[in-house]
């Protein structure tokens, strides 16, 4: 009997701790900052900060975390000190549109956030737009770049609560320039003529590949396959082994490093694809792909739809902070992250002037964003067109030798219109 | 390529995924036919064998090591090692969360069984994070070409692995006390209890060798892929319970037959329909089974009761 009793509170103090452990790893997605109210204002920032997309996100984040103590160092909104609030959106380690949505509504009802800079993911933008819209919060993306978003019919959809209240704006380009820029580079420059297309089927990636793969033919390529990955998938031999057997020179693939982008390249090698070139976007300019990849990540390619900040005069200044508070080199986005804080930041100290000091509304900062002024920013000048997105229309362009990321070169696309 | 040679190399694709599922379905079928419980946290150990893997590996300065043979022994002692930390925690999950429940209603056993495997999931998350981990290469791999049809060391490793545990199993089954005890406490548990078996250790046991060989999975898809991820084992469990449903639930060599299936029957469905089509196939498999054939193509192995 006694035993019984013991073996009884064994496995209760098991279950216990085994549900206390399970619990811990939840906690992270509640709005972190201190304490609301008095003189406090937050910038939100919803990211995905966890798991494969953290290489991403953690970059950028840290551009927003940058910009927030730059802001309150160089007193911007008088009176007030200015907090970043850095939310996860990724569930397991990916992005994840419920779990962005989930954020907005949290930032939505904290009235000391006045803008929110994100989301990173376009798939998770589009739960979030028509939050955005109909809450009337402001969310400024550093990289988002599926056109839809913005432009067009699709877009429309998203804001129907508010039509025409522009709330969502972008400090990045789009992927109808990103995917042709890309496309061009490969055809022109890495002299690529066939090639065979995978995306990861989210709004971005099937997005991105179909305007690499229309420009690839326009340039003279040969597209041999357009295949979907699905998600959680683990296993691509026999996708690529069915690739191989078409023999391309190139393999495009549209997606992020968390949605497979890294384990493709890694298995191009087994398919006997490994010595072939591997094009990517944004999504797999990051860290986690060479750590995915390993040795196989040497010959990809990855565009990235802003500028480079260390090319950049006036953004030098931020590059030594950067290195100097988190002490690691920036991330395709962290510059993108640092200017659309700023531009939140900069609307709410605007719309202070009509205030007399006191804490602008939401409403009043979205005017200021909607002005069309101009930005003189790190990534140069810009600003938002009617739709919200950026004037400036910038791509570069990266390649990984010897186990890193490298800039290749850099284009500048806004005197041409979107193709 | 030519069209037969590309057959034969998604056919080596398909054996060597097959592998690490008729792995996972040996586990899967065996508690099943023992105390008819479809022991969802299953698959969650394969990861777990994967992490455990890692964490011997991590222990090893393998760089040390240069000679073929040095490596081989390593990677055997890593198996058995990853395999008796996954028994372990097979008997644990047993005693703990369904011995109590071994005579309750059906549907007790099976919600607790998804409760563990998000517990499993939610310390693997905590353990290693949420981003894929990479597995340490460190076995020769070399690529041979027959007749035209290239296949890798590691390709091999799945499938010579995944069949000698397969025929060890089959000795202790039919061959062994363990074994015997085993099937009479599947065909009749009180008459075993009758006969003088231990049924509780009868019935541990089996979770251990399951989870063992669940183990041994997570090793091999590790060296396979290069990479795991701590959700890997949710669909590649599914997965291998579609293979033990195909062969026959309960049966240890249906569930065999029916892993290395669907491992064909997904490289086939990439090569000849499309990539993105092949859990649906998979899983439209498992509807007709139980639709049409409910007891498998080898037939179920489950006590009849009168």
């Amino acid at each position: 009997m006694r035993c019984y009793i013991i073996a009884r509170y064994v496995s209760i103090a098991a279950v216990v701790a085994l549900t206390s452990a399970a619990l811990a790893g939840c906690t992270g997605n509640a709005p972190s900052g201190t304490s609301g109210g008095g003189s406090v204002v937050r910038i939100g920032s919803d990211l995905p900060v966890s798991g494969g997309d953290a290489s991403d996100g953690v970059p950028t984040a840290n551009g927003v975390k940058l910009a927030v103590i730059d802001a309150n160092k160089r007193h911007l909104i008088p009176g007030f000190t200015i907090v970043a609030s850095i939310v996860d959106d990724a569930v397991n380690g990916v992005h994840n549109p419920s779990q962005g949505a989930k954020n907005i509504q949290a930032f939505a009802s904290d009235s000391a956030v006045l803008g929110v800079v994100g989301p990173f993911n376009s798939n998770v933008a589009k739960a979030e737009i028509p939050l955005s819209n109909s809450l009337g919060i402001a969310l400024v993306s550093p990289a988002n770049t599926n056109p839809d978003l913005t432009k067009g019919p699709l877009a429309a959809q998203l804001r129907t609560t508010n039509p025409n209240d522009i709330t969502y704006f972008r400090v990045c380009t789009t992927d109808d320039i990103q995917g042709p820029a890309g496309a061009d580079y490969a055809a022109q420059v890495v002299k690529l003529k066939r090639a065979y297309v995978l995306d990861d089927n989210e709004t971005y990636g099937k997005g991105v590949a179909d305007q690499w793969a229309a420009q690839f033919q326009k340039d003279g390529g040969t597209v041999l396959g357009h295949d979907h990955i699905t998600k959680g998938q683990q296993d691509f031999h026999a996708l690529l082994t069915r690739a191989a057997s078409l023999s391309p020179d190139v393999v495009f693939y549209g997606g992020t490093t968390s949605t497979g982008g890294g384990l493709v390249r890694k298995q191009m090698a087994d398919a006997g694809l490994g010595n072939i070139a591997y094009f990517g976007a944004d999504g797999v300019r990051n860290d986690q792909f060479l750590t995915d990849a390993g040795a196989a990540a040497n010959g990809s390619y990855a565009t990235v739809a802003t500028v480079n900040a260390t090319k950049i005069p006036a953004a030098q200044t931020f590059l030594k902070e950067y290195q100097a508070q988190f002490g690691v080199p920036v991330g395709s986005y962290s510059a993108n992250g640092y200017v659309a804080a700023m531009t939140i930041i900069e609307a709410t100290a605007a719309a202070m002037k009509d205030t007399s000091g006191a804490l602008p509304t939401r409403a009043q900062v979205l005017d200021q964003l909607r002005s069309g002024k101009v930005h003189h920013s790190i990534i140069g000048d810009f600003s938002f067109d009617a739709n919200g997105d950026t004037t400036n229309k910038i791509i570069s362009i990266y390649g990984v030798r010897n186990g890193g990321w490298v800039f290749l070169s850099q284009k500048n696309y806004a005197k041409l219109s979107p193709r | 390529m030519p069209e037969v040679h590309q057959f034969f190399q998604q056919l080596i694709n398909g054996i060597a995924l097959g592998g690490v599922y008729a792995l996972i379905a040996l586990g899967y079928t065996m508690v099943y036919g023992i105390i008819e419980l479809i022991n969802f946290a299953h698959g969650d150990v394969y990861t777990l064998g994967s992490y455990f893997s890692l964490s011997i590996l991590a222990l090893i300065p393998l760089s040390k090591y240069t000679h073929g043979w040095e490596l081989w022994l390593i990677a055997i002692a890593v198996i058995v090692l990853a395999a008796l930390l996954c028994g372990i925690v097979g008997v644990l999950i047993e005693r703990l969360a369904y011995r109590r429940l071994r005579n309750a209603p059906r549907l007790a056993p099976l919600i607790t069984a998804i409760g563990v495997s998000l517990i499993l999931e939610n310390i693997m998350q905590i353990w290693k994070g949420t981003s894929e981990v990479s597995f340490p290469q460190f076995l020769p791999d070399h690529v041979h070409v027959v007749a035209g049809v290239g296949f890798h060391d590691r390709a091999v490793l799945v499938v010579v692995v995944s069949l000698v545990a397969m025929a060890a199993l089959n000795m202790l089954v039919f061959r062994t006390k363990l074994g015997t005890a085993m099937r009479a406490t599947a065909q009749d548990r009180d008459a075993a209890q009758l006969m003088g078996i231990n049924i509780n250790s009868t019935i541990a046991w089996t979770f251990f060798i399951g989870a063992a060989l669940a183990g041994v999975a997570g090793f091999i898809s590790g060296i396979y892929y290069g990479t795991t991820f701590f959700l890997n084992g949710y669909q590649a469990g599914l997965k291998a319970f579609t293979a033990a449903v195909l062969g026959g639930i309960g049966n240890i060599t249906g569930a065999m037959l029916g892993g290395f299936l669907i491992g064909i029957v997904e490289a086939m469905t990439s090569q000849y329909i499309s990539d993105q089509w092949t859990t649906v196939v998979v899983f439209s498999i498992l509807i007709l089974i139980l639709v049409f054939r409910p007891s498998g193509l080898l037939g179920e192995q489950v006590p009849v009761k009168v």
